[in-house]
């Protein structure tokens, strides 16, 4: 038996704390939050569906700043974290398109449609889901990641699209609960509901932040094989 | 399908799809650690070796 390094310690704190704070969130979304007047239970998707897309925003943040940091500097750790919150990025665009699908057929009456903001979502997810594909169509590293730092900082101008799409366009989704330019959160959610979308939203940074560390050295261990291999090649 | 259905369906696929993510993320660590720790071994020896 070996004693874990400190990264790895603390890699088991982070998911140590995002599971507790999962588990809390799943109790505080199912059992004390309240039910909403008008939709009923099924408002609660929505403790699952906005924390979703604001760490997938979050994340496409991050391949925006690792994208444009390797493009100037030409550091592999950049385009390391880049790819690493592209993967993340992808995982909880999917996850959001899922749950509003779910969301959407008790309210809507349909599983999908072809509204502005749901059609703008989709193709961040293929956006991103491009920029992964590119990365292992081009054998060519440096080609490969300069490639997807392009695609990546692009794929980042359809967040503010999508943010904006219930305001530009007639749009069967609602209003920004949160976000919103002309009133504040706690005028617009009740108390109750937004302890419980605080919690849910700490809960889903927390498992982010750890699944990223996780895979951004997951692709650092990568780099070090290759240049070790290249080491003995020589 | 009622109510809670539909609340127990999204919180159900929520929860098994980050936990597959997390499980797969964890064996792919898990094996690059390993052939990394491998190829150092290796190196090391070489480099005992050389000198």
């Amino acid at each position: 038996m070996t004693p874990a390094t400190p990264l790895k310690r603390r890699k088991g704190i982070l998911g140590a704390l995002a599971a507790m704070a999962l588990t809390l969130a799943l109790f505080w979304s199912l059992a004390v939050a309240p039910p909403d007047a008008f939709q009923g239970e099924v408002q609660r998707i929505m403790y699952l569906h906005l924390p979703s897309i604001l760490t997938a925003y979050l994340s496409y943040f991050l391949v925006f700043v690792g994208s444009a940091m390797y493009l100037w500097k030409r550091e592999r750790r950049d385009d390391l974290l880049a790819h690493a919150a592209a993967e993340l990025g992808v995982l909880f665009t999917a996850l959001t398109i899922i749950e509003g699908a779910i969301w959407g057929k008790p309210t809507w009456g349909v599983w999908w449609t072809w509204d502005a903001r749901l059609t703008l979502t989709a193709i961040l997810l293929l956006i991103y889901t491009g920029y992964l594909m590119l990365r292992s169509l081009i054998d060519d590293e440096q080609r490969a990641a300069t490639a997807a730092a392009i695609l990546g900082i692009i794929g980042f101008f359809d967040i503010p699209l999508i943010h904006m799409s219930v305001y530009w366009w007639r749009t069967l989704h609602q209003p920004p609960s949160i976000l919103r330019p002309d009133k504040a959160p706690w005028e617009n959610v009740h108390p109750a509901m937004l302890t419980a979308l605080a919690i849910s939203f700490v809960a889903f940074l927390l498992l982010y932040f750890y699944l990223l560390s996780l895979r951004y050295r997951v692709g650092e261990m990568r780099q070090e094989i290759s240049a070790l291999k290249l080491a003995r090649g020589a | 399908m009622g109510a809670w259905g539909f609340v127990s369906l999204a919180y159900g696929i929520v929860c098994a799809v980050i936990l597959v993510y997390w499980i797969i993320l964890k064996r792919r660590y898990r094996k690059v650690e390993t052939e990394l720790k491998h190829l150092q071994s290796e190196h090391t020896a070489d480099s005992h070796e050389t000198n």
